[in-house]
């Protein structure tokens, strides 16, 4: 029988979903069959995690540092959307400027982000601020490589375009540039904001009194590891919520114009 | 009144070695009112940078454009000419209507207004059910139709042409051919167009400028009086057509 296109979708959906559930139960079987021959504090079981983290969520203070991590990384991620995109279009626009400015961002990406976390302990001690310097100074330079990248490939043919429409510098920078730029700026601000968020926990844990990443080495300290497994449950949970939801969405609504691959 | 008049203009490139080249000398042209002016020539006669100087996009080195009377220098309507281009240089994130709209956007109409526009002019060129389809949704054909309706939106009275529809197949070419006339003639516009397909010329054109190459000079100006619409086949036309053939 003869399928059509809309059901061959569908049923490689469901098939994808059919392995993805697949995949989970062969995880959490190994680490079931795995704890069992552990004590809880090495490697506590699933079931065990499980009723952890269900008392967890309905603490108060559960909501208060799930909120202040989410709200740091946010934060971080603006700032650095918002500086990364300047620079990049400026650096793109720039031939003198974007080859002054390279070496300079050459060396910021081989600075590691816990090095960043231990200036920023310095520099900001114990406060909001420690970690959302440090989720800046990761997601920006991602941001502004994949801007300034992006610029390259404007069509200089539109440009021309433009000129025979009389249009002034700042529209082309937003008719022009700002469409062409975006997918390459989508796919570095999705990498910025995942490794972002990884790296707020290391600055949470080195330099914060509250957040999930405090709350992590708070765990590790006193050895409760089935604490650990639990918030590292949520953020995994977290970010698989902030890619299906906002970020998948959001790029099948602003890419609709792009020819659809064939299969 | 001429609505594009170029007194010997003259044009020349620094090349990569320092050599000057020189492109386009004393260039005489003249577009009257709702006329129809072709330039034709062999590749390396400067017929694009011609329309380029007319455009104002760059500037002539000799001479002097006159665009409705007025210095181009000190030309301040740019947006009753548009330019079409060889290629159609649709924007692939915009629509179609999105797309006819953009020399609205640069001139700064308020949205409202510029939907009415946009749908007059999508239905003038075929396209009203294609409004809000992307470019790669489009034929060749629709696209150059889409492209031809973004420059007629600002209403020109002067259409630039760079040969327009070279890459189209030769059917819908001469449905475009169609087009330009019967829109031409609506709006009465003038059109100044660059082609190096003779017939094109002698189809479209009340005038045909002959260029020679290197450099650029006007060999000849033949006036084509035959009645519209004219037919490829017909003796008058191919009789016209070997002419100019011979000419080049």
């Amino acid at each position: 029988m003869k399928r059509s296109p809309l059901q061959m979708t569908q049923d490689r959906r469901l098939r994808l979903i059919g392995l993805r559930l697949l995949l989970i139960i062969i995880v959490v079987g190994l680490w079931g069959i795995g704890s069992l021959g552990a004590p809880a504090f090495i490697l506590p079981s699933p079931r065990r995690v499980f009723g952890v983290w269900t008392q967890l969520v309905v603490t108060p203070g559960f909501w208060a540092d799930f909120g202040i991590t989410f709200y740091r990384i946010a934060m971080g991620f603006i700032f650095a959307t918002v500086v990364g995109v300047v620079l990049g279009l400026l650096l793109g626009a720039s031939r003198t400027l974007g080859d002054f400015f390279q070496p300079l961002l050459v060396v910021i990406n081989t600075v590691s982000s816990s090095i960043w976390a231990i200036f920023a302990l310095i520099w900001f001690g114990l406060s909001n601020w420690s970690t959302i310097f440090v989720v800046f100074m990761t997601a920006m330079p991602l941001i502004l490589t994949n801007v300034w990248q992006g610029t390259s490939t404007v069509n200089r043919d539109f440009i021309e375009l433009a000129q025979t429409f009389r249009m002034s510098r700042l529209q082309v920078l937003l008719k022009i540039y700002l469409p062409t730029i975006l997918p390459q700026f989508f796919a570095g601000a999705r990498l910025a904001f995942g490794f972002g968020a990884r790296v707020s926990i290391v600055a949470e844990a080195l330099g914060a009194s509250s957040g999930i990443g405090y709350r992590l080495r708070q765990a590790a300290d006193l050895v409760q590891t089935d604490q650990v497994f639990a918030w590292t449950l949520t953020l995994v949970i977290l970010m698989i919520f902030i890619e299906a939801v906002l970020l998948k969405p959001l790029e099948t609504h602003l890419f609709a114009w792009r020819k659809p691959r064939p299969a | 009144m001429s609505v594009v008049q170029l007194e010997s203009v003259g044009k020349s490139f620094m090349r990569r070695d320092g050599e000057q080249l020189e492109v386009l000398r004393n260039i005489d042209l003249d577009v009257p009112e709702r006329s129809i002016v072709a330039l034709v020539g062999a590749s390396g006669c400067g017929k694009s940078t011609l329309l380029n100087i007319v455009a104002g996009l760059i500037p002539p080195d000799q001479g002097t454009v006159f665009l409705n009377g007025q210095k181009s220098s000190a030309f301040k309507d740019w947006r009753t000419m548009t330019y079409m281009f060889q290629e159609d240089r649709l924007f692939p994130w915009r629509t179609t209507a999105q797309n006819v709209a953009l020399g609205l956007e640069a001139a700064g109409m308020p949205r409202k207004e510029r939907r009415d526009r946009v749908m007059q002019v999508l239905e003038l060129v075929g396209l009203e059910k294609f409004a809000d389809s992307f470019p790669h949704e489009l034929s060749g054909g629709m696209r150059s139709r889409a492209a031809l309706g973004r420059s007629l939106v600002t209403e020109p009275s002067i259409l630039l042409m760079d040969e327009p529809f070279s890459k189209l197949d030769p059917s819908i070419r001469t449905q475009m051919h169609d087009e330009v006339l019967r829109i031409a003639g609506l709006r009465q516009m003038s059109v100044l167009f660059v082609t190096h397909d003779v017939e094109e010329a002698v189809v479209l054109a009340n005038k045909i400028v002959v260029l020679m190459p290197r450099p650029g000079r006007v060999k000849e100006t033949r006036e084509i009086a035959l009645p519209y619409p004219r037919n490829p086949l017909s003796p008058e036309v191919a009789e016209e057509v070997r002419l100019l053939r011979l000419s080049l």
